[in-house]
């Protein structure tokens, strides 16, 4: 076995950990605020040594290019989606994602009727 | 089988927690739970493209990530409002 292969291999098992603790983690956490925090690692974290595994194993290839533009469209894609799910989760809860806007409109939970 | 391909079907049993939250947990929850599935499911078609050593395969998980951005930002639209 080469250097190489025992690198893609390490790489491989810090990234098989990196998501089985996110996926667990998103299990176990209470609401969806708490979950939003254990998605990073597997969108962020674990694509990046994803994409060094691959690197190691086969080098700069074809292969190698597609597979670092498929896992930079999930590492660009993962924090807007996390605002846009964490300003969803707030304006179901609230009625506007804006600090105190759901007083303003006379309730705290911010119904239907009282979204401007 | 070699470590792409382990690697693979190690993430994809990571997706049961996920796929429990998806299908037992409230909207919310559900949505943050399925863009981690996502997320994932892209990196096991990278893994099985490099583990069974297919380049044609390769063009699948980046049409994927594009699908997974458009995908997300729909579902945490609609969640605003209308779900």
């Amino acid at each position: 076995m080469s250097i190489r292969a025992i690198l893609a291999d390490i790489l491989l098992a810090l990234a098989v950990v990196i998501v089985l603790a996110s996926s667990i983690g998103i299990l176990v956490m209470r609401d969806a605020y708490q979950k939003l925090h254990y998605v990073t690692p597997a969108a962020l974290v674990a694509p990046f040594i994803v994409g060094l595994a691959v690197l190691a194993q086969s080098g700069l290839t074809l292969d190698t290019a597609e597979t670092g533009l498929a896992l930079v469209f999930v590492v660009i894609a993962g924090p807007f989606l996390s605002h846009a799910t964490i300003r969803a989760a707030r304006i179901r809860e609230k009625g506007d994602w804006r600090s105190g806007a759901g007083l303003v409109h006379g309730s705290r939970n911010g119904s239907a009727e009282d979204r401007p | 089988m070699n470590g792409f391909v382990i690697a693979a079907i190690a993430m994809l049993i990571a997706t049961i927690p996920c796929g429990i939250v998806v299908c037992r947990g409230e909207a919310m929850a559900g949505v943050v739970a399925y863009e981690a599935i996502s997320s994932i499911v892209v990196m096991v078609l990278v893994l099985l493209s490099e583990g069974f050593r297919r380049s044609g395969e390769f063009e699948l998980p980046v049409v994927f990530a594009v699908l997974l951005f458009g995908s997300g930002l729909v579902f945490a639209r609609f969640m605003e409002r209308w779900l």
